[in-house]
């Protein structure tokens, strides 16, 4: 305990420097804009901020870009209370009681049940992660590499089980990203693989260029093709408090909604928008207010957004202990650190205390500022969504194309990222998921090694996965998560609950 | 049970398949090794092979869990598929015998993917996917000869061709261009300072 505040006074020495601070807040105020804009979301901009980052020291560019995810969170809902319009996934659930609320003309004291949910959500996740990451760190440093590689076998099967969907197709997609993985230089005999003798590829084919073709790209195509005739704001936002009555409603659901976001944020595959999911099927079925669900009930509103932060937090967990992204924004910060040396996994702790603690210091810090930035600053926001999209989307496009180009000053870069718009535009219209294939596509190198390693290790006796009993307990569990997924009554009741 | 074709899960699944047996093809010149010391071929034998299984089961499901069809896709969508997959592959061979400019470093496969995308948003159907693509290509092609701005400029008057609110506004679109231009100047040049040529290589 005494040790957990020293690191943690540390930490906060490191996030309150002045440049970490200024960073923070970008990153907040980022991360709110692109909230509040429909169209574009946290991964998009973190892979387009990503050659930024290069300039800057690892714990600097990690503390913004953490920022932008969260903050993302927040401001997601400022659109969907207000106009009816998810501005993220996360927020999706937040439009079904939101709205009516401020329909209602408690829009005010939807948005400050949000805030405040989700400040504390916030709070909440941040301790948890402070707690336990030194914990699980212990644990991770006693895996072999048979554990490791059923870790992340793991890891892909419950993104796959949890993804939107067929569970199969995410499960393809996995692979796929898995083998896009394998262009390039094998590590261990220096081989040329799948590089077709292209110099650019013996590194492996860019993360920057499939993150920034599938989720920005794509998805300004896809948003063109259907044009959405934006509502103006009618509705008043009115006072930004809540009456005696509404604090003591949302209190529970807020309580209840940060566990749920805590436990699913941490699972691989979860993050923010299934604990919304998860955490609003539970106020309809469990809260005081649930008769009044689809007439605006606060308790809909104050649950997922405490949990979808608390989700956005912990996400942070399986990262910085064991090295394995839970999601696609997860999966970007693993390139973030490789890009600035640093082998995410359980020695990060020991290794980058400024980096591990200051992020989490920083974490408090940008829940902190974004409560500011959201309740007194929401004029702002709203004007913001007056920009129409026809201007959006060409900067949009252009911030992408120098982004892309100044990774390694090459054109070659671009090139890929056409490639790789027109496959994640197929991807869509195939209904295949890009997530999965970003995970994949970060976790099979990772993979490859550990078995190879493994496999040497036993002398080629593939019964060490079964024998060694952390190893045997996640194959264990990706078994049965798989096997439940194709009952078909469960599966019948994930598309619902994944439907809202 | 009755065939219900989804027709999504078929394509899907023989993309899939298709990967997965051209990556089992190529793999072929990779020593496999053996189980205890993996050679560079054994792991993508082992994910390609995973790779087709998938596949063929989500071939096989597709068959019956429809119907789903994909987006309907007129004549003139399909014929122009082909045509652009044809000119993309016309320009990048023989560009490079009209100017030694697209002889060098990847710019034949430039103006091969930026004639295959004009050529692809003729048809209503994949308008905006070959204008924001070719505005894409663009970027490449003119960056490192034409230069900074030059390349933008020609970026943006692409892009804004895919919306039609931008065709009527001719100031609109002039006041977007300088702006653009400014903000790209004073965030990657001013403060981040890319490395690249801001004007024409002449």
């Amino acid at each position: 305990m005494e040790l957990l505040l020293t690191n943690l006074a540390h930490g906060f020495g490191v996030a309150l420097s002045l440049q970490n601070l200024s960073f923070a807040l970008l990153g907040a105020l980022i991360g709110t804009a692109i909230g509040v804009l429909p169209g574009i979301g946290p991964v998009a901009t973190i892979s387009l901020l990503l050659p930024i980052t290069f300039g800057l020291p690892a714990t600097t560019a990690i503390i913004m870009l953490a920022g932008i995810f969260y903050g993302a969170q927040y401001g997601g809902s400022t659109t969907a209370i207000l106009l009816n319009l998810p501005g993220e996934v996360s927020s999706v659930v937040t439009t079904l009681e939101g709205y009516k609320m401020a329909r209602n003309g408690r829009a005010g004291a939807a948005l400050a049940t949000a805030a405040l949910g989700s400040f504390f959500a916030g709070t909440v996740a941040t301790v948890l992660v402070a707690a336990s990451g030194p914990l699980l760190t212990q644990v991770a440093l006693s895996f072999g590499p048979a554990d490791y590689f059923s870790l992340m076998l793991l890891g892909l099967i419950i993104a796959c089980v949890l993804a939107q969907g067929s569970v199969i197709k995410a499960i393809g997609m996995v692979v796929l990203g898995v083998a896009l993985g394998l262009v390039g230089t094998d590590v261990q005999t220096g081989q040329q693989r799948f590089t077709f003798g292209i110099p650019e590829l013996s590194d492996g084919i860019g993360f920057v260029p499939i993150a920034m073709g599938m989720f920005g790209i794509a998805e300004i195509i896809l948003n063109l093709e259907r044009p959405e005739a934006r509502s103006v704001l009618k509705t008043k936002v009115g006072q930004l408090w809540l009456t005696k009555e509404e604090f003591k409603r949302a209190t529970p659901s807020v309580l209840r909604g940060t566990v749920v976001g805590s436990l699913l944020g941490i699972l691989p595959g979860g993050g923010a928008s299934l604990a919304a999911f998860g955490s609003y099927m539970m106020e309809r079925k469990i809260s005081r207010g649930r008769h009044l669900f689809g007439q605006g009930a606060i308790e809909g509103v104050a649950g997922p957004e405490a949990a979808n932060n608390a989700a956005a937090q912990t996400s942070f967990i399986p990262l910085l202990t064991l090295g394995i992204p839970s999601n696609a924004v997860m999966a970007l910060m693993v390139g973030a650190l490789i890009i600035q040396g640093i082998q995410p996994g359980p020695r990060m702790v020991e290794a980058q205390p400024d980096l591990f603690w200051g992020l989490i210091a920083s974490m408090w810090i940008g829940n902190l500022m974004l409560l500011v930035i959201n309740l007194p600053m929401i004029g702002m926001w709203v004007k913001l969504l007056q920009v129409p999209y026809k201007f959006l989307y060409p900067s949009i496009l252009v911030f992408c194309c120098i982004g892309v180009y100044s990774l390694n000053n090459n054109v070659f870069d671009v090139y890929m990222t056409v490639l790789f718009t027109v496959f994640g535009y197929m991807c869509n219209k195939l209904k295949l998921e890009p997530a999965p294939l970003l995970i994949g596509f970060v976790l099979g190198p990772m993979m490859e090694e550990h078995l190879r390693r493994a496999m040497l290790l036993s002398r080629g006796d593939p019964m060490v996965f079964l024998q060694r009993p952390i190893s045997a307990t996640m194959l264990g569990i990706a078994s049965v998560a798989l096997l439940l997924m194709l009952l078909p009554n469960i599966r019948k009741k994930k598309d619902e609950a994944m439907a809202g | 049970m009755k065939l219900n074709i989804n027709t999504k899960d078929v394509v899907s699944g023989a993309f899939l398949i298709l990967v997965a047996l051209a990556g089992l093809y190529l793999n072929q010149d990779h020593s496999l090794g053996t189980a205890r010391r993996m050679g560079p071929g054994y792991m993508p034998m082992m994910v390609f092979w995973l790779l087709a299984g998938l596949g063929a089961l989500t071939v096989l499901g597709g068959l019956f869990s429809g119907p789903d069809p994909l987006e309907k896709w007129t004549g003139v969508d399909v014929g122009s598929l082909a045509a652009a997959v044809a000119a993309g592959v016309i320009v990048w061979k023989i560009s490079p015998q009209f100017s030694g400019f697209f002889g060098t470093t990847y710019n034949a496969v430039g103006i091969g993917i930026l004639a295959g995308m004009v050529v692809l948003s003729f048809s209503a159907g994949w308008r905006f996917l070959g204008l924001v693509c070719a505005a894409v290509a663009m970027f490449g092609l003119m960056l490192e000869k034409f230069g900074f701005f030059a390349a933008l400029t020609g970026t943006i008057l692409i892009s804004v061709l895919a919306e039609p609110g931008h065709r009527s506004r001719p100031l609109g679109v002039l006041g977007l261009l300088v702006f653009l231009l400014a903000l790209c100047w004073w965030v990657f040049i001013r403060e981040l300072d890319i490395r690249v040529n801001l004007w024409p290589q002449l």
